[in-house]
């Protein structure tokens, strides 16, 4: 229960810092601004796609920076140090901070869909996919905060990371080689090609659950090496 | 109650602390002197158990910080020499994110708001404060959860003399209500005001330590001034206390003709016992 509060205390003081914090907040309102742009001023675009691509930005931006910006901070500012001091366990620290970006990610997830219409029997799938590549994709945020020595520094490590699991899933169909093979790799890829599938009623089970597992199976390696670099560097 | 003994610490290569042994009984008000670099506050952390000895062991309530670490630290409360509060919260929820962790309930939160006087501001962001502000609000947040020890690392560093005197009136106060605090300063005045007894750092190596009074007197001289009038002009004249007949002649006279204006022990201050120890300058 005493844990419990702890990271429930942890989530309310960084929902409190968010809300003040205007790189973090631009951060959340890209992928709902982009999506809006996408889904009402270019209807050109099919209407799977200002979905899909809203919600992968939205995951792979938001889910690798707020938590990467999160640890990176308090360790620049030494509050990480004095938090380490407290009945807090570095658990609950890392806890705290990716549950807070967690939820507000599903949520803002879930305005991206109302921005683009009903979504009749495919809103489950959609959010259990968003949710478990949100997790691969804080955990991911948290190793660059762990590595990074400071907040400019995690755009130097994280960005190239970002790009490679944004852009490439996007590009993966213009070519049928090196580019596809790579993205096949990518649980972004998969998250995307189950997006798009689930929106244009052309899932099948088979599929649904390989491109899971996939993810799955990604945020599993993304765990192994989190608990490497918290073993090597610890949280401060 | 808390006791560092035979500690040596370094950081690649660089010696921080060497065979430092010390002891701080409960209800003192301990300092730890020394220039920058001299160990102290490697000394605070390794107390704290946020770094590990290279060797010897600190104890707290004789049990070692590093096994009881989660225990000890309930008992403790800390002010880091940084002001590492969350800049862009306000005081009220930078303290109520304390006392959740701690669970603890949020009514010490303006008993000491109101001690510092800082009620006013509780809802001012924390980087629109002052220096001094935030001082006080580190030690506000350093007491939530009512320790019996508390470690201030250089605590009026950087703050003009009237937040520093505000600062020493609460550690007085804390102190009166029972609570034992090891404050590191390089603040030689501060210490002298405010410490029951003392040690100094340099280099790493604990080179003196005892009350400020004990030390006073074990390197003073046996030379006293007298200032007087003689003629119409001020004068001043050192006499050694041991050649008492001399002394005493020369005070019956002159308070006898109303021509002595001063007498001046030539007790040195504590900075100056540590230039005698060390041969270096406080700084």
């Amino acid at each position: 229960m005493k844990k419990f509060k702890r990271i429930l205390a942890i989530v309310l003081k960084e929902l409190q810092d968010i809300k003040k914090n205007p790189n973090i907040l631009i951060m959340y309102a890209l992928p709902v601004f982009l999506t809006f742009l996408w889904h009402n001023i270019l209807p050109v675009m099919e209407e799977t796609v200002a979905l899909s691509f809203g919600l992968l930005f939205l995951v792979v931006m938001v889910g690798m920076y707020v938590p990467s910006i999160m640890i990176a901070e308090e360790k620049e500012k030494n509050t990480m140090e004095v938090l380490l001091l407290s009945p807090a366990t570095p658990l609950e620290v890392i806890i705290g901070k990716g549950l807070l970006t967690f939820l507000s990610i599903i949520m803002v997830a879930l305005l991206l869909i109302f921005i683009t219409g009903n979504q009749d029997g495919a809103l489950f799938l959609i959010i259990l996919a968003t949710a478990l590549t949100v997790i691969f994709a804080i955990m991911v945020g948290m190793i660059v905060g762990l590595v990074a020595k400071d907040q400019r520094s995690t755009g130097i490590i994280g960005m190239p990371v970002y790009l490679l699991l944004l852009i490439i899933p996007q590009t993966a169909g213009l070519e049928q080689g090196v580019l596809q093979r790579l993205a096949y790799l990518l649980p972004t890829y998969h998250y995307l090609l189950l997006l798009e599938k689930t929106l244009t009623a052309e899932i099948t089970t088979a599929l649904y659950l390989t491109g899971l597992g996939f993810i799955l199976f990604s945020s599993l390696v993304i765990l192994a090496l989190l608990l490497y670099c918290y073993q090597r560097r610890g949280l401060t | 109650m808390i006791e560092l003994r035979n500690i040596a610490k370094n950081y690649n290569g660089t010696t921080a602390l060497q065979e430092v042994n010390l002891k701080v009984a409960a209800g003192e008000i301990f300092g730890l002197l020394g220039p920058n670099g001299a160990g102290k506050t490697t000394a605070i952390k390794i107390l704290t158990g946020q770094l590990k000895p290279d060797a010897g062991q600190a104890y707290i309530y004789e049990k070692n910080i590093q096994s009881h670490r989660e225990d000890l630290l309930s008992k403790m409360g800390i002010v880091p020499e940084n002001t590492n509060l969350y800049e862009r919260l306000t005081i009220l929820e930078n303290l109520k994110f304390y006392c959740r962790l701690y669970n603890q309930d949020y009514s010490l939160i303006d008993r000491y708001l109101k001690l510092v006087d800082l009620q006013d501001f509780k809802s001012r962001a924390v980087k629109k404060l002052s220096r001094g502000m935030k001082q006080k609000v580190l030690l506000i947040r350093a007491l939530l959860h009512e320790p019996d020890i508390l470690f201030l690392d250089e605590p009026t560093s950087g703050l003009d003399p009237g937040s520093a005197a505000v600062i020493h009136k609460i550690l007085q106060q804390l102190n009166e209500k029972g609570i034992t605090i090891l404050l590191t300063s390089h603040n030689m005045e501060e210490v002298d005001k405010l410490c029951h007894r003392v040690a100094f750092l340099h280099q790493g190596r604990l080179v003196e330590e005892g009350t400020p009074q004990k030390l006073k007197l074990q390197y003073s001289s046996s030379d006293i001034k007298i200032v007087y009038r003689e003629e119409g002009q001020v004068k001043e004249k050192i006499f050694d206390m041991t050649q008492r007949d001399r002394l005493a002649q020369k005070l019956s006279l002159l308070i006898t003709q109303e021509r002595l204006l001063a007498i001046h022990s030539q007790e040195p201050s504590l900075a100056d016992i540590f230039v005698t120890i060390t041969g270096k300058e406080l700084t």
